[in-house]
């Protein structure tokens, strides 16, 4: 699948850095920069970077893409619940899988996570890694 | 005002490729490692280059610091192995790091000691008050043709510095010099995906003439001499020039050995020397002076003093240690090497 260079560049603040919406009205928080709290719609936000750490909650082996990054297959995928209380998915790396534990502590690092051909734009964002 | 270091940060890869089973599966004879001086040499991932490694590195100097994206004036990219052949890794790093858009950012290209210029073109621009503080970034996934006397050594690493006022710093830049020639001992031309050298060529000539002359005009200028110096640091390309070129300007091995990584996680290019500094920042007692030599084939190379500040011990806490990076480490195979670098040849989306 082919991904847009304009497209991630409108988004890439949410992909290079992690950020929490916190809700004014409500009070709950949610991972990346939202208009609105999607618990309650109000529109009432303030964001907070994360400082990127958190513990492993659970994960998975996954062997299939739907983008031209198979070159890293198989990959592990897990929920991190990070520092700031509010979870995230995103694939896990720097890590043997026999080495994956829950409650493991892991950072966030920068990664690459597609090209859109060997000539295309990099796409990089946020993946873990264990600390 | 005087220049010095304020933050540092390192990264190095956890994979290791020993140097025993390099030589095995190209056949060389068994005792060449430990005549390069080399035990593993560490391996970045499919999904890591130098843009991933040097953000990295960058974000634990910036932490080290105590800088925000809105403290950082400049940033310096220094690597031979930059994702885009054109397009900035500066701007992609400095983004992901949040440093504000009134800035100057720059790739910077001289081999090895890309990384090396970057600190001097900081220490006049911090010197002069063009900027306050510059984040240096030295960074490289190494490429080396499979099975040349390169492949025991060219290894994936990054280190990043912060670079500010003196006063207050962890580390004084108190006099630095630049030796630079035009000589051809290693190269990649347009479109080779791997470097050639000018086998022994790449020692005399080049890495030992350019920083013995950088050394010694560093020593004349300040009227330094080598026993002035508790530590020191040069390029290191595999293990055993940099104590050869020690020999060759009488410095002691054991102010050399502290600041040596190649021989445990290979040479990482533009991070390599600067990753022995970011180590001896760690470890080295306040007070003590470093002379820091690096050296890009092409040829140059850039001599610094650097003396270690009261602060350093209690800034090294904020981050992760070289040390520690080297010591945490898994073995991979030739095989996995390969896929994790991208030498096999696939047909993708097919």
């Amino acid at each position: 699948m082919r991904l847009s260079p304009q497209q991630f560049w409108r988004v890439r603040e949410n992909e290079y850095r992690i950020f929490v919406t916190v809700c004014g009205s409500c009070g709950r928080s949610a991972v990346f920069k939202r208009s609105a709290c999607p618990y309650c719609g109000s529109s009432d936000v303030r964001y907070v970077e994360s400082s990127g750490t958190g513990v492993l909650e659970s994960f998975t082996k996954v062997y299939y893409r739907r983008d031209s990054s198979e070159d890293d297959l198989p990959k592990f995928v897990g929920v991190v619940r990070l520092s700031e209380g509010v979870r995230v998915v995103g694939e896990i790396v720097g890590v043997r899988g026999d080495e994956l534990r829950e409650g493991m502590e892991v950072e966030a690092v920068l990664r690459r996570y597609a090209s859109d051909d060997p000539y295309g734009v990099i796409y990089y964002g946020i993946k873990f890694k264990p600390v | 005002m005087d220049a010095g270091i304020r933050g540092w940060g390192a990264y190095i890869p956890r994979f290791r490729l020993s140097a025993s089973e390099i030589a095995a599966l190209w056949g060389y004879d068994g005792r060449l490692p430990k005549a390069l001086g080399m035990a593993e040499k560490s391996v970045a991932e499919e999904d890591e280059d130098a843009v991933t490694m040097g953000w990295y590195a960058a974000r634990v100097a910036m932490r080290r610091a105590g800088a925000s994206g809105d403290d950082i004036d400049a940033v310096f990219f220094g690597t031979e192995s930059k994702p885009y052949a054109v397009k900035p890794s500066a701007t992609i790093v400095a983004d992901a790091l949040g440093v504000k858009r009134r800035k100057l950012a720059t790739d910077l290209e001289f081999a090895c000691r890309a990384a090396g210029e970057g600190m001097r073109i900081s220490v006049g621009l911090v010197k002069s008050g063009l900027a306050r503080n510059t984040l240096v970034i030295g960074s490289d996934t190494a490429q080396a043709n499979p099975g040349d006397l390169l492949d025991f050594t060219a290894s994936s690493g990054a280190v990043a510095f912060v670079v500010g006022p003196a006063d207050g710093s962890a580390a004084a830049i108190e006099a630095s010099v630049s030796y630079v020639t035009d000589t051809p001992d290693f190269w990649r031309r347009d479109r080779s995906p791997y470097p050639e050298h000018a086998e022994i060529f790449t020692g005399e000539p080049a890495y030992f003439h350019h920083i013995v002359s950088a050394a010694r005009l560093l020593m004349e200028e300040t009227g330094l001499k080598v026993e002035d110096f508790d530590y020191a640091i040069f390029h290191q390309p595999n293990g055993r020039f940099p104590l050869q070129v020690a020999r060759m300007l009488g410095i002691p091995q054991e102010k050399v050995v502290p600041g040596l990584v190649t021989p445990y996680i290979g040479n990482t290019y533009n991070a390599s020397a600067l990753l022995g500094l970011a180590k001896l920042l760690e470890e080295a007692p306040p007070k003590s002076r470093i002379l820091l030599v690096t050296f890009g084939s092409g040829a140059g190379s850039d001599a610094f003093s650097i003396v270690v500040q009261d602060s350093a011990p209690e800034l090294a806490k904020r981050g992760p240690r070289v040390a520690d990076m080297i010591n945490s480490r898994v073995q991979v195979s030739y095989s996995e090497y390969s896929k994790f670098r991208g030498l096999l040849l696939r047909n993708i989306g097919g």
